[in-house]
């Protein structure tokens, strides 16, 4: 585990739909147009019987959310380079663009759709927790910016954070948005309910990468082990030969008979 | 000592020595920019250490990679220099390499039954290039092509190519793993062969010297011998016939 653990402790019910975090997000992070790194989803409200026959509407939802920072993260385990890694200070699910190479692989795995590909930049881009606004002491864009604190961030690893104060005061009401098939414990954690669900995708591997793990890894593994013990047994053989008394050029000449 | 018989030349042997310091290059930065639990061919500790070699993490990684991909453009330029320079000597290669005659596949099966377990029958005579060799220069031309263009995919993926290019991108990835691995496969047995074998001591020095001596042709390779007296007989009999005929290299 790492040491520490940055996670975001959301109370959607304050969330008022604004989108401030995702226009302080693009400022603060250059994100390339056309293209988000987080998201506000909203459950449109239900709309519900009256009294007498009346109709009126029910209450909707505001759901922020981004990349969740997963401890069991697919897209790590569907990167090839190992340019998306789970960084073992901080917990943060992490890019290094010099060594992503934009194969996508990352992006079809995560069940959230918090990756994509970034037009200008070709590679994978997602949330990364605002590393220089950290760096600086400041919390991430988004929550920096949130005017009714619904975005709450920190080490949850650490009790005096107010993310850990948060979910504490909370036991038992924290909610946590999982795709159906595959719980990928995401740190992002939502405090009484949470609205719209079921918008999560299975996480999946492109066919290419599935092909390559599953059948063109063991293959290789298989040509190289075979070919390499055809090598030891050659060389077994050479080498006894060569303590033997017939070494050398006599069996040069044994090799030869076709002439 | 019999009379030498020139087997290679100058720019094959550069161009060989060149394209095998390449793999070397390529394969041990290759191996050190494969990290992922499914695909790691030894483990994460490979990749780990390569890495630390470089700085260590994927910072380590992201050197691998500019080296990879700059050892990878000189590999195609060199390669691109040798077709330009001696393109007669490439089409004669292709032309034995891909030619299989009769009898090839019984002198492979044969001589593999010899090396590794001491049995099989006579080995059929052989030309230019024996089965054995024929088989690993397919494999590192074919193999070579597919490994060249898949890298240019990958070169391109993050400096031109378009997001909706990741599906291709994939599979670029995957075949180039799979040419490397079957190509590397094969390097084993042909490093075995060529530079440790005692047999074969003749043909490696032939890589530094470019001849051979005329009994080991025979021996290993008389049908190349054949022809090679057989163009000499009618050369020379066509001289007696007229001066200035049939010069050929
Ligand atoms: C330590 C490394 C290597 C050694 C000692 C070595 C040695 C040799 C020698 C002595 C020959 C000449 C055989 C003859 O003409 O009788 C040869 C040929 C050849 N080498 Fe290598 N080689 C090495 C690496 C490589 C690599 C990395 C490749 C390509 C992937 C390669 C591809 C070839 C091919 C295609 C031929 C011609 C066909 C054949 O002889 O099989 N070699 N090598």
């Amino acid at each position: 585990m790492s040491a520490q653990k940055l996670a975001m402790v959301i109370d959607s019910a304050r969330c008022i739909d604004c989108k401030g975090c995702l226009a302080a997000c693009k400022q603060a992070n250059h994100v390339s147009r056309g293209t988000w790194r987080n998201w506000v989803k909203e459950a449109a409200p239900p709309v519900e019987n009256g009294p007498g026959g009346s109709r009126k509407l029910g209450r909707g939802h505001f759901q922020p959310g981004a990349c969740m920072h997963c401890d069991e993260p697919t897209c790590v385990a569907a990167c090839p380079t190992g340019a998306t890694y789970k960084n073992a200070a901080d917990g943060t699910v992490v890019i290094d663009p010099r060594l992503c190479i934009g194969c996508g692989n990352c992006i079809a795995a995560c069940p959230y759709g918090a990756r994509f590909r970034d037009p200008e930049k070709r590679i994978a881009d997602k949330c990364d927790y605002c590393p220089e606004r950290r760096a600086a002491g400041l919390s991430p864009a988004c929550v920096d910016t949130c005017p009714t604190r619904a975005r709450v961030f920190g080490d949850i690893n650490d009790p005096d954070s107010d993310a850990a104060k948060l979910l504490a005061a909370n036991q038992g009401k924290v909610v946590r948005i999982i795709a159906r098939q595959k719980d990928t414990r995401p740190n992002m954690y939502y405090i009484a309910s949470t609205a719209p669900q079921g918008w999560t995708v299975q996480p999946a591997d492109p066919l290419s990468f599935d092909f390559l793990a599953g059948v063109v890894a063991p293959a290789v593994r298989w040509a190289v082990g075979l070919s390499g013990l055809g090598v030891l047994v050659m060389l077994g053989r050479q080498l006894m030969a060569g303590a033997g008394p017939a070494a050398g050029p006599g069996q040069e000449k044994k090799e030869d008979g076709h002439e | 000592m019999s009379s030498d018989i020139r087997r290679h030349d100058k720019s094959d042997i550069l161009m060989h020595w060149f394209n095998a310091g390449c793999w070397l290059v390529l394969l041990v930065s290759g191996l050190g920019l494969i990290k992922n639990e499914r695909l790691n061919p030894l483990g994460a500790w490979l990749p780990d250490a390569l890495r630390s070699l470089f700085g260590g993490g994927s910072a380590g990684g992201a050197a691998l990679l500019v080296l990879h991909e700059a050892a990878g453009v000189v590999w195609v330029l060199g390669l691109a220099w040798y077709l330009a320079v001696n393109a007669r000597g490439a089409r004669f290669f292709l032309r034995e390499v891909f030619s299989v005659r009769p009898g090839d596949f019984a002198w492979l099966a044969r001589k593999m039954g010899r090396m590794t377990l001491g049995v099989g029958g006579e080995l059929p005579p052989q030309g230019y290039y024996n089965m054995g060799q024929k088989a690993f220069a397919q494999a590192s031309v074919l193999g070579g092509a597919a490994i060249a263009l898949t890298g240019l995919v990958l070169l391109l993926s993050a400096k031109v190519l378009p997001a909706s290019a990741t599906g291709l991108v994939g599979w670029a990835v995957t075949l180039h793993y799979l040419a490397v691995g079957l190509v590397f496969a094969g390097l084993l047995v042909h490093i075995y062969m060529a530079a440790v074998s005692p047999e074969e001591r003749p043909g490696l020095r032939s890589m530094f010297t470019g001849h051979v001596p005329e009994d080991y042709a025979r021996h290993h390779h008389g049908l190349w011998l054949d022809a090679l007296e057989k163009d000499a007989l009618e050369n020379s009999a066509q001289d007696k016939d007229g001066p200035g005929a049939g010069e050929n290299g």
